[in-house]
């Protein structure tokens, strides 16, 4: 495994206001890594210093390239969908792919053409004549078709109903992941990507609060449902988070063995939605 | 990175239309005008001289050869003050449609440095807009030739020698070309200027760019009682350095006009070892350069959203 991005107490000041602060993390390729945090916890901030948009402080490096300087070469090797509305709405269709051939040296426009033969998206359309859900299967579709090593999505689902959302996703993982890739998404529809998902991280107050392989969670992480006595004793061990649901009280804990809680209740794993509302609530405490 | 200007500009020219329709709308416009014109003076051809151009009627070589300078002048000077609103509009919204649109997150997901970007659009100001303009001109004095010599032919006249040999294709074109590029060089510092406000403006750019040179006009006559900057300004919207002094006054002297001079051309009065020699050609151009490096600055370190 290489390291794709390293970062080392990177920081991002907008005046008095820091969005990111003193963040440091490495990104392995051959990973599909979860950037999960709250609105205005840092993520966009934290993705355009990676994709050289906005200059930082601290060490960043993306593929051994300081992503603010050398934008040029890393754009070379990365894609972003930033958001769905940012295709230019003027642009004629075979004109977008036109362009991005022209320029791009790692795009393929025989696989672009052959992605846009699979949906309704038609060469001659103007972007502005396409629905929502086209315009983000276009471009899709010109993505899929960049030989990039680095995929970053933000909120790429944005505004889409739930049959594009899950098209979406089942696209970018059976047509363009593989080991040599690697994807950074950020979303808040947790849920929905949480199986798809080989890394999480969580950001919050520009701060990261974890930064772990999905499987290790349960290493780490488990929920129990208990009640009455067992309550009481497992609330002894020290939950991070607690809650009440039908009668019974739902916590979670934290480099807690399960053996410890064995007999006590429901044990799971908990969801990433409920790791991360744990996770950011105690932050702010 | 010249493979990168060409597919920019490309995109420039997809993007902005009215590049391509201003020209071809007001050379349709001359040349109905031109028809209309031919139509109605066939009535009373003798009073109409400068509609019925190519005519035998007309009082001689001199008449003749006047009347079609000026329609080859009068329909590039049409072109020529197109081409100056078209090269404000299009500076202007160049670097601010974009980011209005948002867009401009797309641009830059792909690999292409900011200064490309800004500079593809100061090429397209500069450069591709005059060259344009300088087609659509060429396109219409052709096209009006041509009407016009079918219609002298229908009167019974020698179109080849009545029309065709009464003007220099060349020499006309060649100055209207020259004019046009060298007024995208000459006025390059207000394309900058243009370009730096359209990325640095949060709304209505047209606005940013006309207040503060009038802020500072009316600033300085209040404050110094002088109109240094406004004399400035003003001065550069005349081409003097590309024709030598006095040139154009002897050119446009009417009585020359009449004693039937050999050749009326502006080619041999432009001075273009004097227009490139000039110093206030360059000093343009490094104002130019600056305000572009500002926009470059300012499009690569803000933050867009």
């Amino acid at each position: 495994m290489t390291s794709l991005v390293s970062a080392q107490g990177v920081s991002k000041r907008f005046g008095n206001f820091t969005a990111v602060n003193n963040v440091s993390f490495e990104i392995e390729s051959g990973k599909i890594l979860g950037l999960i945090g709250p609105n205005g916890a840092g993520k966009t901030t934290l993705l355009k210093a990676l994709l050289g948009l906005t200059d930082c402080e601290g060490s960043l490096s993306v593929m051994g390239l300081d992503p603010f300087k050398q934008r040029k070469e890393l754009m070379q090797n990365i894609c972003f969908i930033a958001d769905v509305a940012v295709l230019p709405r003027w642009i004629k269709v075979s004109q977008l792919l036109d362009y991005v051939e022209a320029i791009h040296p790692n795009f393929s426009r025989a696989r672009a053409d052959e992605l846009l033969r699979q949906t309704k998206v038609r060469t001659t359309s103007k972007v502005k004549e396409l629905s929502k859900g086209m315009v983000t299967q276009l471009h899709l579709s010109i993505i899929m078709a960049i030989d990039a090593k680095l995929l970053v999505l933000d909120e790429p689902t944005l505004g889409l109903d739930i049959l594009f959302r899950k098209d979406f996703y089942a696209n970018l993982l059976n047509d363009y992941f593989d080991e040599d890739r690697t994807i950074l998404v950020t979303t808040h529809q947790v849920e929905e990507i949480e199986n798809l998902l080989t890394d999480i991280m969580f950001i919050n107050d520009g701060k990261l609060l974890l930064n772990a392989p999905m499987d290790s969670l349960g290493d780490t992480y488990v929920e129990i449902a208990a009640s009455g006595e067992a309550a009481q004793k497992a609330r002894g061990l020290g939950p991070i988070a607690e809650t009440e649901m039908f009668g019974k009280s739902i916590m979670l804990f934290e480099g807690i063995s399960r053996e410890h809680l064995e007999g006590l209740g429901d044990l799971r794993t908990p969801s990433v939605a409920d790791l991360f509302v744990a996770k950011v609530k105690r932050a702010r405490q | 990175m010249i493979s990168n200007q060409i597919a920019l500009v490309r995109r420039e020219l997809w993007e902005h239309r009215s590049i391509f329709v201003t020209p071809i709308a007001i050379g349709t416009v001359v040349t109905l005008g031109v028809l209309t014109m031919l139509m109605f003076a066939s009535g009373f051809a003798a009073e109409l001289d400068v509609a019925i151009f190519g005519a035998q009627n007309l009082a001689g070589d001199a008449e003749r050869k006047m009347a079609l300078t000026v329609f080859f002048l009068g329909t590039s000077w049409i072109f020529i003050v197109a081409l100056a609103f078209l090269t404000v509009f299009y500076s202007l919204d160049s670097l601010y449609a974009e980011r209005k649109d948002k867009s401009i997150l797309f641009w830059r997901s792909l690999p292409v440095t900011d200064a490309e970007t800004v500079i593809s659009k100061l090429l397209t100001a500069v450069f591709v807009l005059p060259a344009i303009t300088a087609l659509g001109i060429f396109a219409t004095h052709l096209l009006n030739l041509i009407v016009t010599s079918i219609w002298v032919s229908m009167k019974g006249g020698d179109a080849s020698v009545l029309i065709w040999g009464s003007i220099s294709l060349f020499d006309n074109w060649m100055t209207a070309l020259i004019v046009l590029v060298a007024s995208g060089i000459w006025m390059s510092p207000f394309i900058g200027w243009f370009l730096f406000v359209s990325t640095w403006s949060k709304r209505m750019p047209i606005l940013m760019a006309f207040m503060p040179p009038i802020v500072i006009a009316l600033g300085e006559g209040i404050v110094f009682r002088s109109r240094i900057f406004l004399t400035t300004v003003a001065e550069r919207g005349d081409m003097t350095p590309l024709f030598k002094a006095g040139n154009l006054e002897e050119f446009f002297e009417e009585d020359n006009w009449h004693q039937g001079v050999s050749n009326l051309t502006l080619l041999d009065k432009i001075d273009l070892a004097g227009f490139f020699t000039s110093p206030a050609l360059w000093g343009g151009l490094l104002v130019c350069g600056l305000f572009v490096s500002g926009a470059i600055y300012v499009r690569r370190y803000r933050d867009e959203s």
